[in-house]
Protein backbone atom coordinates (compact mmCIF):
# COMPACT_ATOMS: atom_id res chain seq x y z
CA UNK A 1 0.00 0.00 0.00
CA UNK A 2 3.02 2.30 0.00
CA UNK A 3 2.33 5.60 1.75
CA UNK A 4 -1.35 5.03 2.30
CA UNK A 5 -2.28 2.26 4.66
CA UNK A 6 -5.71 1.03 5.56
CA UNK A 7 -5.24 2.53 8.98
CA UNK A 8 -4.49 5.90 7.37
CA UNK A 9 -7.60 5.58 5.30
CA UNK A 10 -9.83 4.70 8.23
CA UNK A 11 -8.33 7.51 10.30
CA UNK A 12 -8.94 9.99 7.53
CA UNK A 13 -12.45 8.76 6.87
CA UNK A 14 -13.31 9.03 10.55
CA UNK A 15 -11.71 12.48 10.74
CA UNK A 16 -13.68 13.77 7.78
CA UNK A 17 -16.90 12.43 9.29
CA UNK A 18 -16.19 14.12 12.62
CA UNK A 19 -15.27 17.37 10.87
CA UNK A 20 -18.52 17.24 8.91
CA UNK A 21 -20.48 16.58 12.09
CA UNK A 22 -18.88 19.50 13.89
CA UNK A 23 -19.44 21.72 10.90
CA UNK A 24 -23.10 20.80 10.85
CA UNK A 25 -24.03 20.79 14.49
CA UNK A 26 -21.54 23.39 15.70
CA UNK A 27 -22.57 26.03 13.23
CA UNK A 28 -26.20 25.30 13.85
CA UNK A 29 -25.77 25.94 17.55
CA UNK A 30 -23.68 29.03 16.95
CA UNK A 31 -26.13 30.57 14.51
CA UNK A 32 -29.40 29.51 16.08
CA UNK A 33 -31.68 32.43 16.83
CA UNK A 34 -29.87 35.13 18.71
CA UNK A 35 -32.65 37.45 19.77
CA UNK A 36 -36.02 38.08 18.25
CA UNK A 37 -36.37 39.18 14.67
CA UNK A 38 -38.40 42.14 13.50
CA UNK A 39 -41.47 42.41 11.32
CA UNK A 40 -44.10 44.77 10.02
CA UNK A 41 -47.88 44.91 10.11
CA UNK A 42 -49.62 46.71 7.27
CA UNK A 43 -53.12 47.83 8.13
CA UNK A 44 -55.08 48.08 4.91
CA UNK A 45 -57.97 49.80 6.68
CA UNK A 46 -55.64 52.77 7.17
CA UNK A 47 -53.65 52.88 3.93
CA UNK A 48 -55.31 54.89 1.18
CA UNK A 49 -52.33 54.97 -1.17
CA UNK A 50 -51.81 58.66 -0.28
CA UNK A 51 -54.80 59.74 -2.31
CA UNK A 52 -54.28 63.03 -4.05
CA UNK A 53 -50.51 62.72 -4.14
CA UNK A 54 -48.61 61.79 -7.30
CA UNK A 55 -46.48 59.31 -5.41
CA UNK A 56 -47.37 57.70 -2.06
CA UNK A 57 -45.16 58.91 0.78
CA UNK A 58 -43.79 55.44 1.55
CA UNK A 59 -42.63 55.10 -2.07
CA UNK A 60 -40.96 58.52 -2.07
CA UNK A 61 -39.28 57.84 1.26
CA UNK A 62 -38.01 54.48 0.04
CA UNK A 63 -36.55 56.05 -3.10
CA UNK A 64 -34.81 58.77 -1.13
CA UNK A 65 -33.48 56.37 1.46
CA UNK A 66 -32.05 53.93 -1.08
CA UNK A 67 -30.92 56.35 -3.78
CA UNK A 68 -27.25 55.57 -3.16
CA UNK A 69 -27.89 51.85 -3.60
CA UNK A 70 -29.62 52.14 -6.97
CA UNK A 71 -27.63 50.72 -9.90
CA UNK A 72 -25.55 52.86 -12.22
CA UNK A 73 -25.06 50.57 -15.23
CA UNK A 74 -22.31 50.87 -17.82
CA UNK A 75 -23.17 52.81 -20.97
CA UNK A 76 -23.23 50.03 -23.51
CA UNK A 77 -24.96 47.08 -21.93
CA UNK A 78 -24.43 43.86 -23.88
CA UNK A 79 -27.13 41.34 -24.69
CA UNK A 80 -27.49 38.13 -22.69
CA UNK A 81 -25.90 36.12 -25.50
CA UNK A 82 -27.23 34.15 -27.33
CA UNK A 83 -30.44 36.01 -26.47
CA UNK A 84 -30.90 39.35 -28.14
CA UNK A 85 -32.02 41.21 -25.06
CA UNK A 86 -31.04 42.47 -21.63
CA UNK A 87 -33.01 43.80 -18.70
CA UNK A 88 -32.64 47.53 -18.32
CA UNK A 89 -34.74 49.75 -16.09
CA UNK A 90 -32.26 52.61 -15.95
CA UNK A 91 -34.25 54.62 -18.48
CA UNK A 92 -37.39 54.15 -16.38
CA UNK A 93 -36.10 55.28 -13.03
CA UNK A 94 -39.21 57.35 -12.46
CA UNK A 95 -41.61 54.38 -12.52
CA UNK A 96 -43.55 54.13 -9.28
CA UNK A 97 -46.38 51.83 -10.32
CA UNK A 98 -44.42 48.58 -10.07
CA UNK A 99 -41.30 47.07 -8.47
CA UNK A 100 -38.09 47.88 -10.35
CA UNK A 101 -34.41 48.07 -9.40
CA UNK A 102 -35.11 51.79 -8.81
CA UNK A 103 -38.42 51.37 -7.01
CA UNK A 104 -38.45 48.86 -4.19
CA UNK A 105 -41.98 49.46 -2.98
CA UNK A 106 -45.22 50.60 -4.60
CA UNK A 107 -48.91 50.71 -3.84
CA UNK A 108 -51.50 48.65 -5.68
CA UNK A 109 -55.10 49.79 -5.52
CA UNK A 110 -58.07 47.49 -6.11
CA UNK A 111 -61.81 47.80 -5.84
CA UNK A 112 -63.53 44.66 -4.57
CA UNK A 113 -67.04 43.76 -3.53
CA UNK A 114 -67.39 42.28 -0.06
CA UNK A 115 -70.20 42.13 2.48
CA UNK A 116 -72.57 43.84 0.11
CA UNK A 117 -70.46 46.93 -0.51
CA UNK A 118 -67.52 48.06 -2.56
CA UNK A 119 -64.17 48.47 -0.86
CA UNK A 120 -61.24 50.33 -2.30
CA UNK A 121 -58.13 48.73 -0.90
CA UNK A 122 -54.62 50.16 -1.28
CA UNK A 123 -51.83 47.62 -0.74
CA UNK A 124 -48.21 48.70 -0.28
CA UNK A 125 -46.04 46.00 -1.84
CA UNK A 126 -42.42 45.00 -1.34
CA UNK A 127 -40.35 42.02 -0.18
CA UNK A 128 -42.19 40.07 2.52
CA UNK A 129 -38.92 38.99 4.25
CA UNK A 130 -39.89 35.32 4.50
CA UNK A 131 -39.01 32.98 7.36
CA UNK A 132 -37.40 30.40 5.05
CA UNK A 133 -36.75 32.46 1.95
CA UNK A 134 -36.33 30.32 -1.17
CA UNK A 135 -34.54 33.24 -2.84
CA UNK A 136 -31.76 32.97 -0.26
CA UNK A 137 -31.61 29.20 -0.28
CA UNK A 138 -31.48 28.65 -4.01
CA UNK A 139 -29.02 31.41 -4.87
CA UNK A 140 -26.21 29.53 -6.68
CA UNK A 141 -23.60 31.91 -5.28
CA UNK A 142 -25.00 32.50 -1.77
CA UNK A 143 -25.35 36.18 -2.59
CA UNK A 144 -28.44 36.55 -0.41
CA UNK A 145 -28.75 36.33 3.30
CA UNK A 146 -31.54 36.13 5.85
CA UNK A 147 -30.23 38.39 8.59
CA UNK A 148 -30.75 37.37 12.18
CA UNK A 149 -32.75 40.57 12.62
CA UNK A 150 -35.20 39.28 9.99
CA UNK A 151 -34.58 41.13 6.71
CA UNK A 152 -33.57 39.29 3.57
CA UNK A 153 -30.64 41.15 2.01
CA UNK A 154 -28.96 40.79 -1.38
CA UNK A 155 -25.21 41.42 -1.57
CA UNK A 156 -24.80 43.49 -4.78
CA UNK A 157 -21.10 42.61 -4.91
CA UNK A 158 -21.75 38.86 -5.07
CA UNK A 159 -24.96 38.76 -7.11
CA UNK A 160 -24.57 37.50 -10.66
CA UNK A 161 -28.05 38.50 -11.79
CA UNK A 162 -29.32 35.10 -12.90
CA UNK A 163 -32.73 36.14 -11.55
CA UNK A 164 -33.44 32.68 -10.19
CA UNK A 165 -34.46 34.32 -6.90
CA UNK A 166 -37.20 36.16 -8.75
CA UNK A 167 -38.34 32.88 -10.29
CA UNK A 168 -38.77 31.13 -6.94
CA UNK A 169 -40.26 34.11 -5.09
CA UNK A 170 -44.05 33.66 -4.99
CA UNK A 171 -44.35 37.39 -5.67
CA UNK A 172 -41.42 37.77 -8.11
CA UNK A 173 -40.04 40.62 -6.01
CA UNK A 174 -36.29 40.83 -6.79
CA UNK A 175 -35.77 43.16 -9.77
CA UNK A 176 -32.86 42.87 -12.18
CA UNK A 177 -30.70 45.54 -13.69
CA UNK A 178 -28.18 44.61 -16.38
CA UNK A 179 -24.84 46.31 -16.97
CA UNK A 180 -23.82 46.35 -13.33
CA UNK A 181 -22.11 43.98 -10.90
CA UNK A 182 -19.71 41.08 -10.72
CA UNK A 183 -20.67 39.42 -14.00
CA UNK A 184 -19.14 42.29 -15.95
CA UNK A 185 -15.73 41.26 -14.62
CA UNK A 186 -16.04 37.55 -15.52
CA UNK A 187 -17.66 36.75 -18.87
CA UNK A 188 -20.46 39.29 -19.36
CA UNK A 189 -21.39 38.03 -22.77
CA UNK A 190 -21.89 34.42 -21.71
CA UNK A 191 -22.89 34.32 -18.04
CA UNK A 192 -24.76 36.49 -15.57
CA UNK A 193 -27.27 39.22 -16.12
CA UNK A 194 -26.62 42.06 -13.69
CA UNK A 195 -27.64 42.49 -10.09
CA UNK A 196 -30.93 41.84 -8.31
CA UNK A 197 -32.37 44.60 -6.15
CA UNK A 198 -35.16 44.70 -3.60
CA UNK A 199 -36.29 46.06 -0.28
CA UNK A 200 -33.93 45.21 2.58
CA UNK A 201 -36.31 46.61 5.21
CA UNK A 202 -33.81 49.48 5.57
CA UNK A 203 -31.35 47.10 7.15
CA UNK A 204 -28.82 49.87 7.79
CA UNK A 205 -31.43 51.82 9.71
CA UNK A 206 -32.89 49.01 11.78
CA UNK A 207 -29.40 47.84 12.79
CA UNK A 208 -28.97 51.12 14.62
CA UNK A 209 -32.42 51.06 16.16
CA UNK A 210 -34.23 53.23 13.62
CA UNK A 211 -37.46 52.30 11.87
CA UNK A 212 -37.65 51.59 8.11
CA UNK A 213 -38.14 54.71 5.99
CA UNK A 214 -41.60 53.65 4.73
CA UNK A 215 -42.81 53.14 8.29
CA UNK A 216 -41.71 56.63 9.32
CA UNK A 217 -43.08 58.26 6.18
CA UNK A 218 -46.60 56.84 6.25
CA UNK A 219 -48.96 59.71 7.13
CA UNK A 220 -51.70 57.33 8.24
CA UNK A 221 -49.59 55.13 10.46
CA UNK A 222 -50.64 52.17 8.33
CA UNK A 223 -47.30 50.38 8.59
CA UNK A 224 -46.30 49.24 12.06
CA UNK A 225 -42.82 48.01 12.89
CA UNK A 226 -41.64 45.96 15.85
CA UNK A 227 -40.77 42.49 16.97
CA UNK A 228 -42.21 39.89 14.64
CA UNK A 229 -44.30 38.18 17.30
CA UNK A 230 -45.67 41.54 18.42
CA UNK A 231 -46.58 42.41 14.82
CA UNK A 232 -48.35 39.10 14.31
CA UNK A 233 -50.27 39.55 17.57
CA UNK A 234 -51.25 43.08 16.50
CA UNK A 235 -52.38 41.77 13.12
CA UNK A 236 -54.46 39.05 14.74
CA UNK A 237 -56.02 41.50 17.14
CA UNK A 238 -56.86 43.91 14.34
CA UNK A 239 -58.29 41.15 12.15
CA UNK A 240 -60.47 40.06 15.03
CA UNK A 241 -61.71 43.59 15.61
CA UNK A 242 -62.74 44.19 12.02
CA UNK A 243 -63.67 40.60 11.23
CA UNK A 244 -60.93 40.83 8.62
CA UNK A 245 -58.23 38.75 7.03
CA UNK A 246 -54.47 38.30 7.41
CA UNK A 247 -51.97 37.76 4.62
CA UNK A 248 -48.31 36.81 5.14
CA UNK A 249 -48.49 34.64 8.26
CA UNK A 250 -48.72 31.35 6.38
CA UNK A 251 -47.79 32.27 2.83
CA UNK A 252 -44.49 30.86 1.55
CA UNK A 253 -44.16 29.02 4.86
CA UNK A 254 -44.46 32.24 6.88
CA UNK A 255 -43.12 35.77 6.44
CA UNK A 256 -42.40 38.74 8.65
CA UNK A 257 -44.90 41.01 6.89
CA UNK A 258 -48.54 40.81 7.99
CA UNK A 259 -51.28 42.52 6.00
CA UNK A 260 -54.67 42.99 7.63
CA UNK A 261 -57.57 43.62 5.28
CA UNK A 262 -61.33 44.03 5.64
CA UNK A 263 -61.77 41.99 2.44
CA UNK A 264 -60.61 38.45 1.63
CA UNK A 265 -57.24 38.34 -0.09
CA UNK A 266 -58.60 35.90 -2.65
CA UNK A 267 -60.65 38.82 -4.01
CA UNK A 268 -57.67 41.19 -3.88
CA UNK A 269 -55.54 38.65 -5.73
CA UNK A 270 -58.18 38.12 -8.39
CA UNK A 271 -58.46 41.84 -9.01
CA UNK A 272 -54.66 42.23 -9.13
CA UNK A 273 -54.39 39.46 -11.69
CA UNK A 274 -57.08 41.15 -13.77
CA UNK A 275 -55.12 44.40 -13.65
CA UNK A 276 -51.92 42.61 -14.60
CA UNK A 277 -53.52 40.92 -17.58
CA UNK A 278 -54.56 44.30 -18.92
CA UNK A 279 -51.07 45.77 -18.77
CA UNK A 280 -49.14 46.48 -21.96
CA UNK A 281 -46.87 43.55 -21.21
CA UNK A 282 -48.58 41.23 -18.72
CA UNK A 283 -45.42 39.12 -18.49
CA UNK A 284 -43.29 42.02 -17.24
CA UNK A 285 -42.00 41.49 -13.69
CA UNK A 286 -42.68 43.72 -10.74
CA UNK A 287 -46.47 43.52 -10.37
CA UNK A 288 -47.14 40.81 -7.79
CA UNK A 289 -50.39 39.10 -6.92
CA UNK A 290 -51.50 37.98 -3.45
CA UNK A 291 -52.18 34.29 -3.84
CA UNK A 292 -53.56 33.02 -0.56
CA UNK A 293 -51.67 30.11 1.04
CA UNK A 294 -49.00 30.08 -1.66
CA UNK A 295 -46.46 27.34 -0.87
CA UNK A 296 -42.70 27.50 -0.53
CA UNK A 297 -40.62 26.44 -3.52
CA UNK A 298 -38.56 24.20 -1.24
CA UNK A 299 -41.46 22.26 0.29
CA UNK A 300 -41.13 19.33 -2.11
CA UNK A 301 -37.31 18.97 -2.09
CA UNK A 302 -37.29 19.35 1.69
CA UNK A 303 -39.79 16.52 1.82
CA UNK A 304 -37.26 14.11 0.36
CA UNK A 305 -34.24 15.47 2.25
CA UNK A 306 -34.63 12.62 4.72
CA UNK A 307 -33.70 10.31 1.86
CA UNK A 308 -30.18 11.71 2.06
CA UNK A 309 -29.91 10.52 5.64
CA UNK A 310 -31.20 7.09 4.77
CA UNK A 311 -29.04 6.70 1.64
CA UNK A 312 -25.65 6.15 3.34
CA UNK A 313 -27.14 3.78 5.91
CA UNK A 314 -28.93 1.80 3.20
CA UNK A 315 -25.72 1.77 1.14
CA UNK A 316 -23.72 0.42 4.06
CA UNK A 317 -26.24 -2.31 4.81
CA UNK A 318 -26.52 -3.36 1.19
CA UNK A 319 -22.74 -3.41 0.83
CA UNK A 320 -22.35 -5.31 4.08
CA UNK A 321 -24.72 -7.99 2.87
CA UNK A 322 -22.98 -8.18 -0.51
CA UNK A 323 -19.52 -8.32 1.07
CA UNK A 324 -20.48 -11.08 3.48
CA UNK A 325 -22.05 -13.03 0.66
CA UNK A 326 -19.00 -12.82 -1.58
CA UNK A 327 -16.58 -13.46 1.26
CA UNK A 328 -18.41 -16.64 2.05
CA UNK A 329 -17.45 -17.69 -1.41
CA UNK A 330 -20.90 -17.60 -2.81
CA UNK A 331 -21.25 -17.00 -6.48
CA UNK A 332 -21.51 -13.47 -7.76
CA UNK A 333 -24.48 -12.42 -9.76
CA UNK A 334 -22.59 -12.28 -13.01
CA UNK B 1 -13.09 -21.31 -7.96
CA UNK B 2 -11.20 -21.43 -11.23
CA UNK B 3 -14.41 -20.26 -12.83
CA UNK B 4 -13.48 -16.83 -11.60
CA UNK B 5 -10.30 -16.70 -13.55
CA UNK B 6 -10.36 -18.35 -16.92
CA UNK B 7 -13.48 -17.74 -18.97
CA UNK B 8 -13.00 -18.30 -22.67
CA UNK B 9 -9.62 -16.63 -22.60
CA UNK B 10 -10.88 -13.92 -20.32
CA UNK B 11 -10.09 -13.16 -16.72
CA UNK B 12 -12.58 -11.79 -14.23
CA UNK B 13 -11.69 -8.28 -13.10
CA UNK B 14 -14.80 -6.73 -11.58
CA UNK B 15 -17.71 -8.30 -9.76
CA UNK B 16 -21.28 -7.08 -9.71
CA UNK B 17 -20.72 -4.69 -6.79
CA UNK B 18 -17.93 -2.78 -8.52
CA UNK B 19 -19.87 -2.41 -11.74
CA UNK B 20 -23.02 -1.45 -9.88
CA UNK B 21 -21.17 1.27 -7.98
CA UNK B 22 -19.36 2.51 -11.09
CA UNK B 23 -22.52 2.92 -13.15
CA UNK B 24 -24.60 4.30 -10.29
CA UNK B 25 -21.93 6.92 -9.67
CA UNK B 26 -21.64 7.62 -13.41
CA UNK B 27 -25.37 8.05 -14.02
CA UNK B 28 -26.06 9.98 -10.81
CA UNK B 29 -23.06 12.26 -11.38
CA UNK B 30 -24.20 13.00 -14.92
CA UNK B 31 -27.68 13.84 -13.64
CA UNK B 32 -26.21 15.96 -10.83
CA UNK B 33 -24.03 17.95 -13.21
CA UNK B 34 -26.83 18.41 -15.73
CA UNK B 35 -29.42 19.43 -13.14
CA UNK B 36 -26.82 21.49 -11.27
CA UNK B 37 -26.08 23.60 -14.31
CA UNK B 38 -29.83 24.04 -14.63
CA UNK B 39 -29.72 25.66 -11.19
CA UNK B 40 -27.25 28.32 -12.27
CA UNK B 41 -29.60 29.03 -14.27
CA UNK B 42 -28.48 28.31 -17.79
CA UNK B 43 -30.91 26.41 -19.97
CA UNK B 44 -33.45 29.13 -20.64
CA UNK B 45 -30.79 31.61 -21.70
CA UNK B 46 -29.13 29.10 -23.99
CA UNK B 47 -32.44 27.86 -25.47
CA UNK B 48 -31.87 24.31 -24.20
CA UNK B 49 -35.49 24.32 -23.04
CA UNK B 50 -36.53 25.00 -26.63
CA UNK B 51 -35.21 21.62 -27.75
CA UNK B 52 -37.74 18.85 -28.22
CA UNK B 53 -38.42 17.05 -24.96
CA UNK B 54 -36.23 19.39 -22.89
CA UNK B 55 -38.82 21.99 -21.95
CA UNK B 56 -38.49 20.95 -18.31
CA UNK B 57 -34.80 21.91 -18.13
CA UNK B 58 -35.53 25.54 -17.27
CA UNK B 59 -37.97 24.57 -14.50
CA UNK B 60 -35.98 24.95 -11.27
CA UNK B 61 -38.32 22.76 -9.26
CA UNK B 62 -37.85 19.87 -11.71
CA UNK B 63 -34.06 20.20 -11.91
CA UNK B 64 -33.80 20.57 -8.13
CA UNK B 65 -35.80 17.38 -7.60
CA UNK B 66 -33.54 15.54 -10.07
CA UNK B 67 -30.56 16.93 -8.14
CA UNK B 68 -31.91 15.62 -4.83
CA UNK B 69 -32.84 12.18 -6.17
CA UNK B 70 -29.51 11.79 -7.98
CA UNK B 71 -27.70 12.89 -4.81
CA UNK B 72 -29.47 10.14 -2.86
CA UNK B 73 -28.29 7.60 -5.46
CA UNK B 74 -24.72 8.94 -5.36
CA UNK B 75 -24.55 8.91 -1.55
CA UNK B 76 -25.93 5.37 -1.53
CA UNK B 77 -23.30 4.23 -4.05
CA UNK B 78 -20.41 5.92 -2.23
CA UNK B 79 -21.46 4.42 1.12
CA UNK B 80 -21.82 1.04 -0.57
CA UNK B 81 -18.42 1.33 -2.22
CA UNK B 82 -16.54 2.28 0.95
CA UNK B 83 -18.26 -0.29 3.13
CA UNK B 84 -17.91 -3.10 0.64
CA UNK B 85 -14.19 -2.69 0.03
CA UNK B 86 -13.29 -1.89 3.61
CA UNK B 87 -15.02 -5.10 4.70
CA UNK B 88 -13.22 -7.04 2.01
CA UNK B 89 -9.93 -5.27 2.75
CA UNK B 90 -9.44 -4.34 -0.88
CA UNK B 91 -7.30 -1.27 -1.30
CA UNK B 92 -5.64 -1.87 -4.68
CA UNK B 93 -7.00 1.41 -6.03
CA UNK B 94 -5.54 3.71 -3.39
CA UNK B 95 -2.60 5.82 -4.57
CA UNK B 96 0.88 4.65 -3.64
CA UNK B 97 4.11 6.52 -3.19
CA UNK B 98 5.71 7.20 -6.55
CA UNK B 99 2.46 7.03 -8.52
CA UNK B 100 2.95 10.44 -10.12
CA UNK B 101 6.37 9.47 -11.43
CA UNK B 102 5.08 6.09 -12.55
CA UNK B 103 2.12 7.69 -14.33
CA UNK B 104 4.44 9.83 -16.40
CA UNK B 105 6.46 6.73 -17.24
CA UNK B 106 3.30 4.90 -18.40
CA UNK B 107 2.11 7.81 -20.54
CA UNK B 108 5.58 8.13 -22.08
CA UNK B 109 5.55 4.42 -22.86
CA UNK B 110 2.15 4.71 -24.55
CA UNK B 111 3.64 7.47 -26.70
CA UNK B 112 6.40 5.10 -27.72
CA UNK B 113 9.10 6.37 -25.43
CA UNK B 114 10.57 3.94 -22.96
CA UNK B 115 9.31 0.81 -21.27
CA UNK B 116 6.09 0.57 -19.27
CA UNK B 117 6.56 -0.54 -15.66
CA UNK B 118 4.98 -3.75 -14.41
CA UNK B 119 1.46 -2.83 -13.37
CA UNK B 120 -0.71 -4.15 -10.61
CA UNK B 121 -4.50 -4.38 -10.85
CA UNK B 122 -4.64 -0.63 -11.47
CA UNK B 123 -2.23 1.59 -13.33
CA UNK B 124 -0.60 4.35 -11.30
CA UNK B 125 -2.66 6.98 -13.10
CA UNK B 126 -5.85 5.05 -12.41
CA UNK B 127 -5.04 5.15 -8.71
CA UNK B 128 -4.40 8.90 -8.89
CA UNK B 129 -7.58 9.48 -10.92
CA UNK B 130 -9.56 7.51 -8.35
CA UNK B 131 -8.21 9.65 -5.51
CA UNK B 132 -8.86 12.85 -7.47
CA UNK B 133 -12.42 12.06 -8.52
CA UNK B 134 -13.21 10.36 -5.21
CA UNK B 135 -11.91 13.32 -3.21
CA UNK B 136 -13.89 15.77 -5.33
CA UNK B 137 -17.05 13.66 -4.94
CA UNK B 138 -16.63 13.54 -1.17
CA UNK B 139 -16.23 17.33 -1.12
CA UNK B 140 -19.34 17.69 -3.25
CA UNK B 141 -21.34 15.36 -1.01
CA UNK B 142 -20.25 17.12 2.17
CA UNK B 143 -20.96 20.62 0.86
CA UNK B 144 -24.16 19.43 -0.82
CA UNK B 145 -25.36 17.95 2.47
CA UNK B 146 -24.81 21.30 4.17
CA UNK B 147 -26.79 22.99 1.39
CA UNK B 148 -29.66 20.52 1.86
CA UNK B 149 -29.71 21.17 5.61
CA UNK B 150 -29.62 24.91 4.90
CA UNK B 151 -32.78 24.59 2.81
CA UNK B 152 -34.70 23.22 5.79
CA UNK B 153 -36.56 26.01 7.50
CA UNK B 154 -35.48 25.45 11.08
CA UNK B 155 -31.75 25.68 10.53
CA UNK B 156 -29.67 28.77 9.89
CA UNK B 157 -25.99 29.05 9.07
CA UNK B 158 -23.87 32.16 8.94
CA UNK B 159 -23.66 33.81 5.52
CA UNK B 160 -19.85 33.47 5.42
CA UNK B 161 -20.05 29.76 6.13
CA UNK B 162 -22.67 29.32 3.43
CA UNK B 163 -20.65 31.31 0.91
CA UNK B 164 -17.61 29.10 1.51
CA UNK B 165 -19.80 25.97 1.27
CA UNK B 166 -21.47 27.12 -1.95
CA UNK B 167 -18.18 28.12 -3.53
CA UNK B 168 -16.54 24.80 -2.60
CA UNK B 169 -19.57 22.99 -4.04
CA UNK B 170 -19.21 24.92 -7.30
CA UNK B 171 -15.43 24.43 -7.46
CA UNK B 172 -15.77 20.70 -6.72
CA UNK B 173 -18.26 20.44 -9.59
CA UNK B 174 -15.59 21.59 -11.99
CA UNK B 175 -13.01 19.27 -10.39
CA UNK B 176 -15.36 16.33 -10.99
CA UNK B 177 -15.98 17.54 -14.53
CA UNK B 178 -12.24 17.72 -15.23
CA UNK B 179 -11.83 14.30 -13.63
CA UNK B 180 -14.49 12.78 -15.88
CA UNK B 181 -12.97 14.36 -18.98
CA UNK B 182 -9.57 12.93 -17.97
CA UNK B 183 -11.13 9.55 -17.22
CA UNK B 184 -12.77 9.38 -20.65
CA UNK B 185 -9.72 10.86 -22.40
CA UNK B 186 -7.72 7.86 -21.17
CA UNK B 187 -9.48 5.84 -23.86
CA UNK B 188 -7.90 7.97 -26.56
CA UNK B 189 -4.93 5.65 -25.98
CA UNK B 190 -5.55 2.34 -27.65
CA UNK B 191 -3.53 0.63 -24.90
CA UNK B 192 -6.18 1.48 -22.33
CA UNK B 193 -9.17 0.24 -24.28
CA UNK B 194 -8.60 -3.36 -23.25
CA UNK B 195 -10.11 -2.53 -19.87
CA UNK B 196 -13.41 -1.20 -21.27
CA UNK B 197 -15.14 -4.56 -21.36
CA UNK B 198 -14.57 -5.11 -17.64
CA UNK B 199 -16.96 -2.33 -16.71
CA UNK B 200 -19.69 -4.02 -18.75
CA UNK B 201 -19.26 -7.77 -18.32
CA UNK B 202 -16.64 -7.76 -15.58
CA UNK B 203 -13.97 -9.48 -17.67
CA UNK B 204 -10.82 -8.56 -19.55
CA UNK B 205 -8.90 -10.47 -22.12
CA UNK B 206 -6.50 -12.84 -20.35
CA UNK B 207 -3.63 -11.94 -22.66
CA UNK B 208 -4.19 -8.26 -22.02
CA UNK B 209 -4.21 -8.79 -18.26
CA UNK B 210 -1.06 -10.89 -18.45
CA UNK B 211 0.79 -8.28 -20.46
CA UNK B 212 -0.48 -4.99 -19.00
CA UNK B 213 -1.35 -5.95 -15.44
CA UNK B 214 1.25 -8.61 -14.90
CA UNK B 215 1.58 -8.13 -11.13
CA UNK B 216 -2.16 -8.54 -10.67
CA UNK B 217 -2.37 -11.41 -13.13
CA UNK B 218 0.33 -13.32 -11.31
CA UNK B 219 -1.48 -12.83 -8.03
CA UNK B 220 -4.74 -14.06 -9.42
CA UNK B 221 -2.95 -16.98 -11.02
CA UNK B 222 -1.21 -17.99 -7.83
CA UNK B 223 -4.12 -17.55 -5.46
CA UNK B 224 -6.80 -18.82 -7.78
CA UNK B 225 -9.38 -17.52 -5.41
CA UNK B 226 -12.29 -15.17 -5.73
CA UNK B 227 -10.34 -12.23 -4.44
CA UNK B 228 -10.57 -10.39 -7.69
CA UNK B 229 -13.62 -8.34 -7.00
CA UNK B 230 -12.33 -4.77 -6.86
Amino acid sequence: MGGFSRRDFLKRTAASGVAGGIALSGVKIAEASTGESVGTMIDLTKCDGCKGKDVPDCVSACKTENMDKFPEPVENIGNYWPQKKYEDWSEKRGLTNRITPYNWTFVQTVKVQHGGKEHEVAVPRRCMHCDNPPCVNICPFSAQDKKKEGPVVIDPDLCFGGAKCRGVCPWGIPARQAGVGLYLKIAPKFAGGGVMYKCDLCYDRIKVGKRPACVEACPKGAISYGSKSEMLATAEQKAKEIDGFIYGDKENGGTSTFYVSPVPFEKVHKELMAQKSQQKNPQAPGFPGMQVGVGNFLDTPNGIAAGMLVAPIAGMFAAGAAAVKTMKGEKNND
Amino acid sequence: MTRNKELKGQVKRHGFSTRFVHWTVAVSTFLLIFSGFGQLPLYKRYFVDQLAGLGWTSNFSVTLMIHYVAAIALIFAVAYHLTYHIMRKEYDIFPKRGDVKESIQIIKAMLGRGEEPENDKYLAEQRLAYAFIGGALLLIILTGAIKVVKNLSAIEFSSDFLWVTTTLHNVATFLVLFGIIGHLAAFIFKENRGLLSSMFNGKVDADYAKERHSKWYKRVDVNKNVDVDM
